[in-house]
């Protein structure tokens, strides 16, 4: 089976410094892959490389077997590639059911189609109850809620989601591994998540990509990864 | 980033009693009142107000840019003036149909086309909005020493005289507008028209995205939409507008001078609307006509100190009620609706 | 052969005017990324500053310092009280700024009335070279510019206040971290870029007759020479940018009139910085 997202040699130099040194990396569709490493290691650069908001230096990206390299970021968009940013990214004056409103403008449905997606992403991420909010007005676990809805009211169909458990409380964090499985497993969906919470990564058992300075240290499954020692090294600043 | 409000009068408003206050109905009450004006109000009053209508249509142009789509215009009256002194032209240049309906369409058609050019020129490169804002600034100084210097066409600071258009209607007759009543029962529905018009535009799709854009730019484009269209889009709507206004206001002024597409007027423009409400279309059109009513009422009286009295409030809306007086009407609604959005 | 001077001197005369003239902004929209729509108000404050000392018996060149200063302290009350809460808001300072000229252009209008004012010309008549004659007047106030111009560049280069400066602009995080008062050197700069507008204003006014608005002509006009030339660039770029505006204006002006000339300017800046939005002298 071709993978949904594949990169292909993808590097990232920014006047000297190295972000992304020639990395391979492919997530099958319908799967989770989580995307782990310290700070520095090039996790939020593959990420924006990937979406369009960084052009790379060299390499490659393929979507789908389309070569979406030279793609314009709302180009990509309409492909079916949603990010959703490290810090949340809404439309902070507008209310909830607005935000998801203008997400599911940008997919191109005909207006009841339209509602009922947007009443269906709103029992998803949890916010039925607070459709009439502001953005402004929710929690910051509800605003990180609220823009992955909006990648589903888009219709994404890979989904980027750059630290999405930040200053999440942990039952929060919880009902978010919830979601992304069932994003996966119910609606096919294929989630690239880059996070630092151990517990979140360890309770999704989702395979996991390490990066460090840029490259790719090891894949594998999470019992793996927690195993190595390299992985165990990089972490604690031996490497 | 864009120029945002702090607050937004989008989505269903709250199912309550108070829907009577809602900015529709109000804007339907003061069309009747302006149309029953005639009835009880001097001529010169009569002669007088259709301009200053046709100054809030400029004004809900640049509402449009603004209050929806977030990027300030301070070339408004550049349209404006080009409407007039295209209507000056096709009046002048006659013509087996009605030059006056040709002016019209005209107008429309060479502001939207303008608009659009220079619009999608700059926005398909992402310049910064700040840097549009100064590019229309440049747009009412090129069309300020156009007007000037292409004297020959345009009359130069002399200005161009304009006929009165006349309403033809092929075999069904004609109807002059040269006098004062016949013109302002032709100007006042067009202007109601058009508010609603645009109103539906804005609660639509178009006026959305518009939100969008004026919110977060960044994060639409990140949803696939193409947003060089749109603010193009806009800004061809807000300039059509602008420009048909003006036509408009040529053939009912009967005179056309360069000043009129000047800086000065342009910025006069931008502080009507930030008192009356950017993202109120209602609270533009009143402005327009209410503001440029009283500067003439007391131009006479005491020029200086009107200016500085607008100056002053233009920039006590900017720091503390960025909704104008529309913000806070608004507000005060909802307070006493208990609350947004019950 | 003598027309080809005289137009080179022309454009040079004028091109440091105009450098001068726009020094202010480029110092402010440079270092603290404000755009100061009120610019034209502060060069049209200096110059009746100038004229109402001169009023009062103060001979020229104090009168041009006493007005410099005036404008200055008063943009420093304009920082203090008003655009340093929107520094992170663009617009907002763009408007406000705005507003300063509206209202600074009415008063002018009360206390001065609108008349057309004038200032004698201290260094009247011409130097003659020969093949050209170069204004007296005109010539200091264009030697003075460049003066100015590399001044300030020493300055910033040189010493340690404008390493300081120029710190802050590269990375404002930082240097508050390595303790620098930021709002001090914002203020400092504003005041600074405030002087200057006055100053050139002051400078002017024995070359054209006052009236409320004349500071106004430079703004659009300064604007384009500061981000043509290159915002980053306050030195190179505000000379280059007067060049290519104010120089191909006077070029221009030679085959049409002075409205039209200024206008195809303009729609050749615009055409410009679409293409190289950061200016000529952009680093790329």
């Amino acid at each position: 089976m071709t993978p949904l997202i594949r990169t292909e040699g993808l590097t990232k130099r920014f006047r000297g410094l190295l972000a992304n040194d020639s990395i391979d990396f492919a997530v099958e569709t319908g799967t989770v892959r989580c995307v782990i490493g310290p700070n520095g290691a090039g996790k939020t650069t593959l990420i924006a490389m990937i979406s369009g908001h960084l052009a790379p230096t060299a390499g490659r990206i393929w979507f789908e077997d389309q070569n979406v390299t030279d793609l314009p970021v709302a180009r990509r968009a309409r492909l079916g590639i949603g990010r959703k940013f490290q810090t949340p990214t809404v439309f902070d004056n507008l209310t909830a059911y607005e935000n998801l409103e203008l997400a599911a403008l940008g997919a191109g449905r005909a207006a009841a189609a339209r509602s009922h997606r947007i009443a269906e992403v709103l029992e998803l991420v949890r916010l039925s109850d607070q459709a009439w909010q502001t953005a402004a007005a929710l929690s910051h676990g509800q605003r990180q809620w609220l823009e992955i809805g909006m990648l589903l009211a888009n219709d994404a169909r890979l989904l980027l989601l750059d630290e999405p458990t930040a200053g999440m409380t942990a039952e929060e964090t919880h009902a978010t591994g919830e979601l992304v499985r069932e994003l996966a497993q119910r609606l096919n969906l294929t989630t690239i998540i880059i996070e630092h919470d151990i517990n979140f990564i360890r309770d999704l058992q989702a395979p996991v990509t390490v990066l460090h300075l840029g490259r790719v240290l090891v894949e594998g499954s999470f019992e793996e990864i927690a195993r190595n020692d390299q992985v165990r090294d990089v972490y604690l600043g031996n490497a | 980033m864009s120029d945002q409000a702090a607050t937004t009068r989008m989505g269903p408003s709250s199912p309550h009693a108070l829907v009577w206050l809602s900015e529709p109905v109000l804007a339907l009450v003061v069309f009747v009142l302006l149309a029953l004006l005639p009835i009880f109000l001097p001529g010169y009053v009569i002669y007088i107000l259709p301009q200053y209508m046709l100054f809030g249509l400029m004004a809900m142009s640049l509402v449009l840019m603004w209050g929806f789509a977030g990027m300030v215009s301070f070339g408004q009256a550049a349209f404006f003036a080009l409407g007039a002194y295209t209507m000056g032209l096709v009046m002048k240049a006659g013509g087996p149909i009605n030059p006056g309906y040709i002016g019209l369409l005209l107008a429309a058609l060479v502001g939207g086309g303008i608009a659009g050019l220079v619009g999608y020129f700059l926005f398909s490169a992402g310049v910064r909005p700040t840097y549009f804002v100064l590019v229309t600034l440049a747009l009412s100084i090129m069309m300020e020493q156009i007007a000037v210097s292409q004297s020959q066409i345009t009359g130069g600071w002399n200005g161009m005289y304009i006929d009165r258009l006349s309403l033809t209607f092929g075999r069904f007759g004609a109807v002059s507008l040269y006098d004062d009543a016949p013109m302002y029962w032709f100007v006042l529905p067009i202007m109601a028209a058009i508010y609603f018009g645009l109103r539906a535009l804005v609660r639509g799709r178009f006026g959305k995205v518009l939100a969008g854009i004026r919110e977060n730019e960044d994060r639409l484009i990140s949803l696939g939409f193409r947003t060089p269209l749109w603010k193009t889009a806009a800004f061809a709507l807000s300039g059509a507008l602008a420009c048909f206004a003006g036509a408009l206001y040529g053939t009912h002024a009967s005179f056309v001078a360069p000043s009129l597409g000047g800086v000065l007027f342009s910025t006069e423009v931008v502080v009507w609307v930030a008192i009356g409400g950017r993202q109120s279309l209602l609270g533009g059109l009143l402005a327009g006509i209410g503001v440029a009513s009283l500067s003439n009422f007391l131009s006479a009286i005491t020029p200086q100190y009107w200016q500085l009295v607008l100056g002053v409030l233009f920039v006590v809306t900017v720091l503390f009620f960025r909704g104008g007086i529309a913000g806070v009407l608004g507000r005060l609604v909802e307070r006493h609706a208990g609350g947004p959005r019950a | 052969m003598s027309t080809a001077l005289s137009v080179l001197l022309d454009a040079t005369l004028i091109t440091l005017v105009l450098a001068l003239a726009s020094f202010g902004l480029a110092i402010i929209f440079g270092l603290i990324g404000v755009i100061n729509m009120g610019h034209g108000a502060m060069l049209t404050l200096g110059a009746y500053f100038t004229w109402a000392c001169m009023e009062t018996g103060i001979p020229f060149v104090p009168a041009a310092l006493l007005a410099a200063l005036g404008v200055g302290l008063l943009g420093l009350a304009l920082e203090h009280f008003v655009i340093r809460y929107f520094y992170d808001r663009p617009f907002d300072t763009l408007l406000l700024t705005w507003g300063f000229f509206l209202i600074t252009t009415e008063i002018i209008k009360i206390v001065f009335g609108t008349d057309f004012r004038s200032v004698a010309n201290p260094l009247r008549g011409g130097w003659d070279l020969g093949v050209i004659e170069i204004p007296i007047y005109r010539g200091a106030v264009a030697a003075f510019s460049l003066l100015v111009i590399l001044a300030t560049g020493l300055v910033l280069f040189r010493t340690g206040l404008g390493i300081k400066i120029r710190a802050l602009i590269q990375n404002r995080e930082m240097a508050s971290l390595l303790g620098l008062n930021i709002g001090l050197t914002y203020k400092l700069v504003f005041a600074f870029g405030a002087f200057m507008a006055g100053l050139a204003g002051a400078l002017l006014t024995p070359m054209m007759s006052i009236d409320p608005y004349i500071g106004n002509i430079y703004l659009v006009r300064a604007f384009f020479a500061v981000t043509v030339g290159g915002i980053g660039q306050i030195l190179g770029g505000t000379l280059i940018g007067s060049f290519l505006i104010g120089g191909t204006e006077t070029v221009f002006a030679l085959f049409s009139s002075q409205a039209l000339a200024q206008t195809i300017v303009f729609a050749l800046a615009i055409l410009v910085l679409r293409f190289r939005p950061a200016g000529v002298l952009a680093q790329r």
